[in-house]
């Protein structure tokens, strides 16, 4: 009997393996350290300082090193459960690393840790907000820095991982897909770290082509404004639907060709990059262009630039081509959740802003690097509410809700609606919290305004409105406001599931 | 001609009625008491044995036949035996029976290595499709790809007098048409211009499509053309008429009890409104209008049920009523309730499959009446004695000739014309008639 009792042990309490999930957490951390030297070229080329670089990076993978180490014995995998612990914590350690250079430098915009942290959360979700009010301050090697980990984040850096790491211990599809926006990734149904190399290789060659494009419009004297270096930051900004800029005044002192390659370029990055593949690796475009979500999204930018379009022209604020670009950049920048700004939409007429606000929802599509609620939930939710209008009159009716002909899961349906509804309880909360906090410390957000920088920082989008619109910064905000954007940032980066699960009791407890 | 059957089901005892007077049959099946009932009614070889085994095959002889059919109630032992039966004769036709469209589909697109597929579901949907057309009819076939129709009606009270009552010789017949039988009580009548269609008789018309809707109309002005019908089951049988139907440009409503098996309907079915509901539930029949629908069919697993369900379906004003008999019996139990037509779609399956059976000259054949007659499409022999003959001269037979098929197109001879080598001939006949009538041709 002794035997037995034994062989039973000590009641387990955990119900997730958290050496695991950290052994894996302190592997990604190992190698993300790495990224700090990225910028070291360009700090030797410019004559500026190197030493945060490198010990920013030596502190993140000496710190992975040391979380690997200490949980070295560990032998489970990492399932569903270890799955959004280690991605819902890798992104606040590589928020920390984002942040490192700027404290480590003792910038005087940055250096602050609250600052520093929230510049880094910013980075690496793509939203594009920032703490700096005067960027001419940034040196170039940090101004890089900055643009880089947007282009890191917004492909993901567990995608990124899976896709060049030899062999991590990761069992399925969903650690995957609990950092992919969207909720499913099915065109490329093949091996998970086949499917992130197709996607990290596209994302790497549109990149490539913007920094051509841009740099050629330079060269070519058609943009006086566009340096090369300029061509790699703002690359680096449109196709993660980042949104940070290296020039205090965003995109508007770029020439018209600029803007319109920038607005191009933030569209493709808000279409589905495994459609995209197909469609443009694969030259089968017809999977892109019959898919409903890309229809609809095309519809919806088309749509809303005319709408902004004659509002502008109609307000007399601009006209001809100028009234066109600023509605289309605008209304591609705010929609697919990237941020740069080629006008300072912040000083526009309310009805306007109501409408960027309103944009501020749609989001990009499944799979692309954009933010926010996304264009397939839009769709599928719009057929779930035209299923119960329906079904409220015939109760037996049996309607499949369909997305390109084929039936979509009941579960799948059911998530999205519970998303929407979390995404709209996450704005709502953190809207509160920022507006009490702006009552506070007075500084000097409008209700508006307050709303728009929940949802700014939730959809990872970048400007508000006021103070905090395009040109501006948040700097001005309470360390409340700042620490309760951070929190918006992370959780409508990983959307919302991923974090919410692990406040749940059943989460870890047995 | 030698002809192998696999199974000795509904089907099988079909086929074997239609065929074991002129070919040489021998039927195998796993069930002793099954083939006793065959062997009791026919003169037919039986071998007791597994259809997918190779060695019960060639010991029942599989490899002198000519024509081997598998039709049994379960697609993978057809299948099987279809194989097998394939690799042991190298010159014989093979007929496999299914019930999945997706074999019939493989087999089209030349995936299965036997001659020809026949689905109860696709037959009994093409059935009911032919049924809808001409809702008058109470069975109808079509020949020559669609160019003539053969339909079987009732001459009830409402019906035109341009047809009725009048000899048929001043009667308004439907251009391209003509009355092959009259039938009376038992007696039936291959007419001349004397006689006479009364209430209460059952007729057999040949005729091009348009004909066969003349002639529905006719005899049930108030019918119309079906656009809108509600289908009671959405399993196999059902799904497959809704797949037809709305092909045709027909508004489907379908309704079905299992949960399950109504969502699968509603995936793959997206032109179809499906309801997960019973047919015999007041509420849901009054709110959804269900006796709106201009026709009702009823394709549920259960005979008793469709019978039951249709009937409520009338109450609640539903003007035209099919049911599936999935019993030979209930064919008869379903008129006598009141139901307009009955699909049995075993009998509409051993149909399809006979035609395998005749003569290579032979394209199609129907059976009616419970197989006493059946309509032969024949191509004719260049020595055959009535080649030039004028069709006034020919004799009758107790056969008639309805329709030819000449270079494609379908014409509805008169007296004056002349049969010509090579024509297809749509030929109404006894059943007891049909290999004199082929062999004369």
């Amino acid at each position: 009997m002794s035997q037995s009792v034994a062989r039973i042990g000590p009641p387990r309490r955990l119900a997730i393996d958290v050496p695991a999930a950290v052994n894996l957490i302190g592997t990604l951390g190992k190698f993300l350290g790495i990224a700090a030297l990225f910028p070291v070229p360009f700090a030797l080329w410019y004559g500026e300082p190197v030493w945060a670089f490198l010990a920013a990076g030596a502190i993140t993978s000496g710190f992975g090193l040391l979380l690997e180490r200490l949980t070295a014995s560990s032998r489970g995998g990492v399932g569903l459960r270890e799955g959004f612990l280690v991605v819902a914590l890798t992104w606040l350690l590589a928020a920390g690393f984002a942040a490192l250079p700027y404290v480590l430098s003792q910038n005087p915009q940055l250096g602050s840790p609250i600052d520093a942290y929230f510049e880094g959360m910013s980075g690496f979700t793509t939203t594009g907000a920032s703490v700096a009010s005067n960027l001419t301050d940034i040196n170039r090697s940090l101004g890089i820095w900055r643009q880089f980990t947007q282009w890191l984040g917004g492909m993901g850096i567990i995608v990124l991982a899976i896709a060049v790491l030899p062999r991590l211990r990761v069992g399925g599809r969903q650690l995957m897909e609990s950092e992919l926006p969207g909720p499913e990734i099915s065109q490329l149904s093949e091996r998970i770290r086949s499917t992130a190399r197709k996607l990290w290789f596209l994302y790497v060659g549109l990149t490539a082509l913007q920094v051509l494009l841009l740099a050629s419009v330079g060269w070519a004297g058609l943009d006086d404004e566009m340096t090369p270096y300029q061509a790699l930051a703002n690359s680096f900004s449109t196709m993660p639907t980042g949104g940070f800029s290296t020039l205090p005044r965003s995109a508007e002192g770029f020439s018209p060709i600029s803007q319109w390659i920038l607005a191009l370029f933030m569209a493709i990055a808000g279409a589905n990059f495994a459609l995209m593949y197909l469609g443009i690796v694969r030259r089968r475009p017809r999977a892109l262009m019959r898919d409903e979500e890309f229809r609809l999204y095309v519809a919806l930018v088309l749509v809303a630039s005319a709408a902004l379009t004659a509002m502008l022209w109609g307000h007399g604020i601009a006209e001809g081509e100028e009234a066109v670009r600023a509605a289309v950049f605008q209304t591609v920048s705010i929609m697919t959740t990237t941020g740069l700004a080629s006008a300072d939409f912040a000083l526009w007429p309310t009805v306007l802003l109501l409408a960027l606000f309103a944009l501020m929802f749609v989001g990009g599509s499944a799979g692309s690097t954009g933010g926010s609620i996304k264009v397939v939930r839009h769709l599928l939710l719009g057929k779930t509410l035209r299923r119960e209008i329906d079904q409220t009159l015939s109760p037996e009716v049996v309607l499949p809700i369909r997305l390109n002909g084929a039936p979509v899961d009941e579960r799948t349906v059911r998530a999205i609606s519970a998303f929407v509804l979390l995404y709209v309880g996450a704005w709502v909360v953190g809207a509160s919290i920022i507006a009490v906090d702006s009552a506070i410390t007075g500084s000097g957000l409008g209700t508006l305004d307050a709303l728009a920088t929940s949802a700014t920082a939730l959809g990872n989008i970048g400007p508000a409105f006021g103070p905090a619109g395009p040109m501006g910064s948040f700097a001005g905000l309470g360390d409340v406001s700042k620490l309760t954007m951070i929190g918006l940032m992370w959780v409508g980066r990983l959307e919302i599931v991923p974090v919410i699960v692990l406040v749940t009791r059943h989460y870890w407890r047995l | 001609m030698k002809i192998f059957l696999i199974g000795a089901g509904q089907v099988g005892t079909t086929i074997v009625e239609a065929l074991h007077e002129e070919h040489e049959l021998t039927v195998l099946d796993n069930e002793m008491t099954r083939l006793q009932a065959i062997s009791g009614r026919f003169d037919v070889a039986t071998f007791e044995g597994d259809g997918t085994s190779r060695k019960d095959l060639a010991a029942a002889g599989v490899a002198s036949a000519d024509l081997i059919i598998a039709c049994t109630s379960r697609d993978e032992v057809n299948l099987v035996a279809g194989m097998f039966a394939r690799s042991e004769t190298a010159g014989a036709t093979t007929v496999i029976r299914t019930s999945n469209v997706e074999y019939v589909e493989l087999w089209r697109g030349g995936q299965l290595d036997v001659d020809f597929v026949v689905s109860s579901e696709l037959e009994t949907a093409y059935a009911i499709s032919r049924i809808i057309g001409v809702p008058a009819a109470r069975q109808t076939d079509v020949f020559a790809d669609g160019e003539v129709q053969v339909g079987e009606f009732d001459a009830e009270e409402g019906a035109s007098p341009d047809v009725i009552g009048v000899p048929l010789r001043d009667a308004t017949i439907p251009a391209d048409s003509k009355v092959a039988a009259i039938i009376r009580d038992t007696e039936t009548v291959l007419p001349g211009g004397d006689d006479v269609i009364r209430i209460g008789d059952r007729i057999v018309v040949i005729g091009s499509p348009t004909a066969a809707k003349t002639w529905s109309s006719l005899l049930w002005p108030e019918g119309g053309a079906v656009r809108d019908v509600v289908i009671f089951g959405a399993g196999r049988v059902g799904s497959a008429i809704a797949r037809v139907l709305l092909d045709q440009g027909i508004r489907v409503r379908m309704v079905e009890a299992s949960r399950e098996q109504a969502r699968r309907a509603a995936e793959s079915l997206p032109e179809a409104r499906v309801f997960n509901a019973t047919g015999f539930d007041p509420d849901f029949l009054e709110r959804e209008r269900i006796g709106q629908s201009q026709a009702g069919i009823f394709a549920m697993r259960d005979d008793a049920k469709n019978q039951y369900a249709a009937s409520i379906a009338q109450v609640h004003g539903i003007p035209f009523t099919i049911a599936i008999a999935h019993e030979a019996m209930s064919v008869a139990a379903f008129e006598q309730a009141g139901i307009d037509v009955s699909v049995n779609p075993r009998a509409v399956t051993a149909e399809e499959i006979v035609r395998f059976a005749h003569d290579p000259r032979m394209q199609q054949v129907a059976m009616l009446e419970g197989n006493r007659y059946e309509v032969l499409d024949v191509t004719t022999r260049e020595s055959s004695r009535y080649i030039g003959m004028a069709f006034r001269d020919m004799p009758v037979h107790g056969s008639l000739i309805g329709a030819i098929v000449r270079n494609g197109h379908a014409l509805f001879p008169h007296g004056d014309d002349v049969l010509q080598a090579g024509d297809r001939v749509i030929i109404f006949t006894e059943a007891a008639n049909a290999p004199w009538v082929v062999e004369a041709l």
